[in-house]
């Protein structure tokens, strides 16, 4: 026996002191520093990351937790059944002034049809107000919502001073004050100009080029080709010229003197004069006068006094944004008169899914995805748990089961959609499964599940110590016994864990929903399972798609509500495992 | 020595696949006495003592012939459900293996799945007793619903060993019962089992043969998965016949 073991060398005692050793010890510190240095760098870059996102999502969601009000006066009748007439009259009786139906049609832009459907809930549920006279608020449409909120920006006052007198002029006021008043309003509207300047030369400069292609095509060119070739020269020339003419002409406005009149267009910036009880849009503007025609009606000519008046600048063209000049300065005069209320937006979580974004909710997604949910876990968990234990605590150990092995771990590798398309053909087309309904939806998450459930739950079992399977089979327990008493229960945190994982995975699912119709358009609130239904990232999906402004805030407090329902998903499950965990 | 046999063992082999780790042997055990099996490591002696319950069914690649046969009716027989002879031939194993769950429920599981309460009066009766006769009682009448795995290493072993009692056996197997153990728990188990013995047919599988001489009645010395020498302790360590026997309770291998 001694012959094969080996004396070791008698150590050197001054191995470990040596300089060599010395510097094996640094190099092996410097690499330890080096791998903490890259772990903390590498948390720091995954927290930096999640507060980023969170931020992004939680500022947008804000906007998203109120709405806003107009407070009017309204006519209604005990069985009134034309609410949308009752807004219409309630904004005529509101702003009388507005007269032509252009006017009109703006007023009445500022309201959702919210407001109605309001109304009618009211009456349908009996605290509906009826009478005349009767003061209550009306839900302001998407676009003056966002108005409200600044996303189209703010007016920027501009310091003002001296009087201001006004004299009727043509259909509107001609507005005249001191020292230059308008200078600053002057300024912006020549860097409008300037603009549209550098725009027509740009075109200009198109038309330039296509006339050297051609040019230099032409020695090539004989006959009645080369005389068309000349026209089309002479077309693209005169083109040229005339773009440059009216890059000239506007560039001559904007470097004329502070006394040049310059027309206003609504490709340049809105300018508001408060003055006298009323808006005035300004139409024309030098450094001193204005034109200008009253939005919401000033109490005739005559000078308002140094300080009783003011000129506010709104640098969004009006083309480029949803609400009007017209909306904008009854906006400003309503929000100053305190007739604007800003709730709490609860109509997010009652209603479901609409065109209108402010009337647009997240109910019906959150009840599509909760009763999907219910379906993928009814059929993925106790298959998924009980496939595990056959395989792992029953079935013999042969080709058979090593395939299908090896097919639940590549199942779990296979892209959604593929599921999707399973789905699609299997469950819609051969079974009649009704469509975009949470039974498919949670047929095609279940088998996408499945597989993860499988693989964690065979973990999880094996990870019960044998020790115990030999207890309970020691003392005559059968192997199903054992398992059902001794081994499931101990398995079960990890069986948890890894559902959790794979419902997770399945709530934030989309591709395989749209295949199965879990895209369409749906406005009702799912009773059941077989109604059709949408759910919360399919709903995210649509809104982020939908080109309304309003549903831009409306997707982050989707995706806020998504997040806080897979934070609940997984505190019930940390909740349900160290439930079971105490069993240790 | 005039205790009736309990098994009685003829020609049995036992392959893990192509080994022979059970060559050929029998052997015949006692009632109402404690059998050692002593033996170096990997000699067979846990084995043989796993066939005894069927334990090595558990096994895919075990394969076991010949005959063994408790009170007569061999228990390798086609009729034979193996769950219900484990609930005859009780197990304690090397590391003690309480179940996660409170005291008394490691003690009511085996009755409970068996049916040998009728009531909770009875069951409350039963996991006494096997508490009692364990030892044990004293220790954890008090904290019944603690976590048996939360007791100190020579209770559980202890617990585990009510455990074996609590569906009334009629053998009690032991493998090393006492190797995970300080020497003061093991004093307390090896006295428990000398009891045990007056009433059970006991077979305990140990590393240690001061412990074979001082709790059993007879020893059997296994060697490279033949059993080498069988008889009574006393002449075992005093005047062993094989050499290999010698050479083993003497120390000079092993």
């Amino acid at each position: 026996m001694t012959d094969i073991i080996r004396t070791p060398a008698a150590p050197d005692a001054s191995f470990h002191a040596s300089d060599e050793a010395a510097a094996r010890l640094r190099k092996r510190r410097a690499a330890e520093t080096r791998l903490r240095v890259y772990g903390i760098l590498a948390i720091s870059l995954a927290a930096l990351a999640l507060v980023a996102l969170m931020w992004n999502i939680v500022s947008r969601t804000i906007n998203a937790t109120t709405e806003h009000y107009i407070a009017m006066e309204a006519t209604i009748a005990e069985d009134e059944d034309d609410f949308l007439g009752v807004v219409k009259d309630a904004a005529k009786a509101a702003f009388p002034y507005a007269s032509g139906r252009r006017e009109r049609r703006d007023i009445y832009g500022l309201f959702s049809d919210g407001a109605a459907d309001d109304m009618r809930r009211e009456q349908t549920e009996g605290t509906l107000v009826a009478g005349e006279g009767i003061e209550r608020r009306f839900l302001m449409s998407d676009t003056a919502d966002l108005y409200m909120r600044g996303t189209f920006g703010a007016l920027e006052g501009q310091a003002t001073a001296g009087p201001l007198t006004l004299t009727e002029e043509g259909g509107g006021y001609r507005l005249d004050a001191a020292d230059g008043a308008f200078s600053e309003a002057l300024g912006r509207a020549k860097a409008g100009l300037a603009r549209e300047a550098a725009d027509w030369r740009a075109q200009a400069r198109r038309q330039a080029a296509g006339i050297e292609t051609l040019t230099a095509r032409l020695p090539d060119l004989t006959g009645a080709e080369r005389e068309s070739t000349l026209a089309q020269i002479a077309r693209f020339e005169a083109e040229r010229d005339r773009l440059n003419g009216l890059a000239d002409g506007l560039d001559a406005l904007v470097t004329a003197g502070r006394d040049v009149q310059i027309d206003l267009t609504n490709r340049m910036a809105s300018f508001f004069v408060a003055a006298r009880g009323g808006i005035l849009k300004l139409t024309k503007v030098s450094a001193d006068t204005a034109l200008a025609v009253p939005l919401v009606p000033v109490e005739g000519a005559g000078t308002a006094p140094d300080g009783a008046w003011s000129l506010r600048i709104l640098d969004r063209p009006e083309i480029g944004r949803p609400v009007k000049d017209r909306q904008v300065a009854i906006l400003e005069t309503l929000k100053a008169e305190g007739r604007i209320e800003e709730v709490a937006n609860w109509r997010f979580f009652s209603l479901s899914d609409s065109t209108q974004p402010e009337i647009a909710g997240i109910k019906g997604a959150l009840v599509g995805s909760a009763l999907t949910m219910l379906v993928t876990f009814c059929l993925a968990f106790p298959i998924g748990v009980m496939a595990a234990i056959y395989l792992e605590e029953f079935a013999p150990k042969n080709r058979l089961t090593d395939f299908i092995e090896v097919n639940i771990n590549n199942l779990a590798a296979v892209p959604s959609i593929v599921f999707g398309l399973l789905g699609l053909a299997v469950f819609l087309n051969f079974f009649g499964t009704p469509r975009s309904s949470p039974l498919a939806g949670g047929l095609v998450l279940a088998l996408m599940t499945l597989p993860t459930i499988i693989i964690a739950a065979r973990a999880a079992i094996r990870a019960v110590p044998p020790s115990i399977r030999w207890a309970a089979m020691g003392i005559g327990a059968s192997r199903t016994q054992t398992v059902f008493h001794h081994v499931l229960p101990l398995a079960m945190p990890g069986i948890l864990t890894g559902t959790i994982i794979g419902m997770a995975q399945a709530l934030g699912e989309t591709a395989p929903l749209l295949m199965i119709g879990m895209v369409a358009f749906i406005t009702a609130v799912p009773e059941g399972i077989t109604d059709s239904a949408t759910v919360l990232p399919v709903q995210i999906f649509n809104w982020a798609n939908a080109s309304e402004r309003a549903f831009d805030m409306r997707t982050a407090a989707a995706i806020a509500v998504l997040l806080l329902f897979l934070v609940l998903m997984n505190a019930l499950a940390i909740f349900l495992r160290k439930r079971f965990e105490r069993r240790w | 020595m005039t205790d009736p046999i309990k098994f009685r063992c003829e020609g049995v082999n036992v392959w893990y696949g192509d080994t022979h780790a059970i060559k050929d042997n029998d052997i015949d055990i006692h009632d109402k006495s404690v059998t050692a099996f002593i033996g170096p490591s990997g000699c067979g002696k846990s084995t043989f003592l796993r066939c005894l319950n069927r334990m090595n069914d558990t096994i895919d690649i075990c394969r076991i012939t010949g005959s063994l046969t408790l009170d007569g009716q061999d228990i390798y027989a086609r009729g034979i459900d193996p769950v219900q002879l484990r609930a005859r031939v009780g197990m304690v194993f090397q590391k003690p293996n309480p179940f996660p769950k409170s005291i008394y429920d490691n003690i009511a599981y085996g009755p409970r799945i068996h049916g040998l309460a009728r009531n909770r009066a009875d069951l409350d009766a039963i996991v006494e007793d096997s508490l009692r006769s364990a030892g044990l009682w004293d220790e954890v009448k008090d904290r019944l619903d603690a976590p048996g795995t939360g007791l100190s290493g020579g209770q559980q072993q202890r617990l585990c060993i009510a455990r074996a009692i609590a569906t009334k056996p009629e053998v009690l197997l032991m493998d090393e019962p006492c190797s995970a153990l300080d020497p003061i728990a093991t004093e307390t188990v090896e006295e428990l089992i000398s009891g045990l013995g007056e009433r059970y047919c006991v077979v305990i599988v140990t590393h240690s043969m001061q412990q074979a001489n001082r709790i059993s009645q007879r020893t059997a010395f296994f060697h490279l998965g033949n059993l080498v020498e069988y008889d009574t302790t006393d002449r075992i360590f005093s005047t062993p016949q094989d050499e290999r026997t010698v050479g083993y309770v003497s120390g000079r291998f092993g």
